[in-house]
């Protein structure tokens, strides 16, 4: 048991950091991974390729509004009571998010025209949840404390997805003051569930008017639960071979496919002072093959179940109330599962930062190399977005890049988001020789204690860089 | 070397250390097995609104004392009840304008037609004007609760209590049950 509580804490530790938010890599323009935050940034190398596996692995998740030590504090034992008040506390927009990266294949060349090409296969997955305040304190608590208050079900709502993307991107310098990029992606889908848009209300109302002590009442019933890549795996007959063999072939375009794009852009005010910009994932997903929807919809209401006096209808056989009273609620609230084909928009992001420098660096004068004006110290402020169900949510960064040398650098950053006032992070990235290293974490305080922590993230990875 | 290309090696180190050393302190996972949803739910049962009509024999159209009618409640014998319900308290209420006083009795059987667990009282007689509101709860809990499990049939039977008056006027039923559930 302790083991699986373990496994339970260190997943929860993982779910209690942060979302789809980059911080760290943005305009960190040594890394080949920084054209996939921003496919124009201003890029100091001239080739890369990426250890196959291991260039780069993401791992973000967060709750906005809970985390393990609100319910475990062993100081308070009546789990329970903390559970509901955490519920009580909590507000539907409160969510859960869940976000990881694993770079398949990364490299990247410079034409001989000064454009940069980069392209590459990772396999990405993203969840996410809004939480379900009302069905969940229905669960929790009943309707007895809440009579004649709706419990809503557009409460519900959640996404989530499991895709590979293959990409290819170009990066432009269009003169010394502007760089363009695009990026062209394909995305071959795994797995998707999306329930949004849901609406409804249970209410029980002790109207005096009416004939019983309540009323209880299903209005405007409508829940839908999109899944694409769900019903197959759900199939108990099938071997765990059969479903791996499936699994990979969806990764291969043998599943749902999509398109998408990311822009962005580097604009330097001065050789110092720049802004860039991009927006990601622009892009959508059509769910077509093991598609399965479920419904719930409709509009009902009782006072109970009203016998008739006497008990026996005119052919003498009993009357089947319940039956009856069964009939009229499967006529009126429907449940259905259907396999309509639907179509899913990717959680679009937007990345806009204003940056200066400072401390010029002064390199080795090389009559082949253009001379490019560089700084030791970087200062900037980054504002992030990414697109969810009912709003964009949003973080702003200030941070500090710091260049020690050729092969170190270091960046520091402070975070204000929906998950911390708190958040410091730090980057580091080593070069030996052509080979690269990075380690990037979020929120270094929680490290120290995750259980009180609801903001973290790590990402590493290994490439090597080419410069002429 | 400068002041800071000496601190390359502390952020390394202050980087990498931070990620291994990471923890969970102070917090109990072993409540983990004490977690439990306790809802409270408020259902409506039955309701009825007799009137002398309804004492009347449907074939000879003579009047009968007693009438009664039995409703079989399928939840109860759901997998949530039998395994996760802890107490439930059943609120009955009549609102009578007949001036006669009835008896009720109120009953829960099992499929084989068992009582399990049988409620009596007697509804006050009231007027037109002003109806008499005969209320009654029964609680139940515990270690009585298998009565409520192993039901699934309730039985509503009204005797109506002669008297000198005329018979005539409405005799409402409200019902409910209150629900509490550990999961």
């Amino acid at each position: 048991m302790r083991f699986y509580l373990s496994c339970l804490t260190i997943i929860l530790g993982i779910f209690l950091c942060q979302g789809q938010n980059k911080q760290l890599l943005y305009n960190v323009r040594g890394l080949p991974q920084s054209l996939l935050n921003n496919p124009g940034a201003n890029v100091n190398f001239d080739g890369h390729i990426g250890v196959p596996l291991f260039s780069k692995f993401h791992i973000s998740a967060g709750s906005s509004g809970v985390n393990l030590f609100d319910i475990f504090d062993e100081s308070k034992p009546d789990v329970n009571r903390k559970v509901s008040s955490a519920i009580r506390r909590l507000t539907r927009n409160d969510y859960f998010t869940l976000h990881q990266q694993l770079e398949v294949l990364s490299f990247g060349w410079r034409l001989k025209n000064g454009q940069y090409l980069s392209a590459g296969v990772y396999q990405e997955m993203d969840m996410f949840a809004y939480f379900p305040k009302d069905p969940a304190l229905l669960v929790n608590e009943g309707n007895n404390a809440y009579l004649n208050e709706p419990f809503d079900f557009s409460d519900v709502s959640f996404t989530g997805e499991i895709m590979t993307v293959y990409h290819l991107g170009i990066n432009k310098k269009i003169n010394n003051k502007l760089t363009i990029g695009a990026r062209g992606k394909l995305y071959s889908g795994i797995f998707n569930v999306a329930s949004t848009n849901n609406s409804g209300k249970f209410i029980t109302r002790d109207d005096p008017n009416t004939p019983n002590f309540y009323r209880h009442f299903a209005e405007n019933i409508d829940v839908r639960v999109n899944t694409s890549g769900y019903a197959s795996l759900n199939n108990t007959g099938r071997t765990v071979q059969e479903s791996t063999r499936d699994l990979l072939k969806r990764s291969f375009f043998g599943g749902n496919v999509g398109v998408g794009a990311d822009i962005g852009a580097t604009y330097n005010l001065e050789d110092n002072f720049r802004i860039t910009a991009s927006i990601l994932d622009i892009g959508i997903m059509y769910q077509q093959h093991d598609v399965e929807n479920y419904l719930y919809y409709g509009d009902y209401e009782t006072d109970g179940i009203e016998p008739l006096f006497p008990d026996v209808a005119p052919t003498d056989n009993t009357i089947p109330y319940w039956d009856l009273f069964e009939d009229e609620v499967d006529r009126n609230l429907k449940d259905e599962t259907l396999n309509e084909n639907y179509t899913t928009w990717r959680p679009v992001k937007f990345n806009a930062a204003i940056e200066f420098g400072f401390e010029e660096m002064f390199e080795i004068c090389d009559y082949r190399r253009t001379y490019k004006r560089r700084n030791y110290n970087l200062i900037g402020v980054h504002l992030f977005g990414v697109k969810r169900p009912r709003t964009m949510n949003y973080a702003l960064t200030a941070y500090y890049d710091r260049k020690f040398s050729n092969t170190f650098r270091a960046k520091i950053s402070y975070t204000v988001d929906d998950f911390s006032y708190y958040n410091v992070g730090l980057l580091v990235s080593k070069k030996i020789k052509k080979f690269n290293f990075y380690l990037a974490a979020d929120n270094l305080a929680g490290y120290l204690n995750l259980a009180k922590s609801q903001s973290a993230s790590i990402q590493f990875g290994m490439q090597f860089i080419f410069k002429k | 070397m400068s002041f800071v290309k000496l601190l390359k090696t502390p952020i390394l180190l202050l980087l990498f250390s931070v990620v291994l050393h990471s923890c969970v302190k102070g917090v109990d996972l072993d409540q983990t097995e004490e977690i439990a949803l306790t809802p409270d739910l408020q259902v409506s049962l039955l309701v009825f609104d007799v009137t002398n009509v309804d004492f009347k024999d449907q074939e000879s159209g003579a009047f009968t004392p007693i009438i009664r009618d039995t409703v079989r409640l399928e939840f109860l014998d759901d997998s949530y009840i039998q395994d996760d319900l802890v107490t439930v308290e059943f609120s009955f209420k009549y609102t009578n304008s007949f001036p006669q006083p009835f008896r009720n009795k109120i009953s829960f059987l099992s499929e084989n037609d068992r009582v399990q667990r049988s409620v009596s009282f007697d509804i006050a007689e009231g007027n037109k004007d002003n109806p008499a509101i005969t209320d009654w709860i029964e609680f139940i809990e515990n270690e009585r609760i298998d009565v409520i499990k192993k039901s699934i049939k309730m039985v509503v039977e009204i005797e109506v209590l002669p008297n000198q008056n005329p018979f005539d006027g409405e005799l409402k039923f409200e019902s409910k049950g209150l629900f509490s559930f550990e999961f």
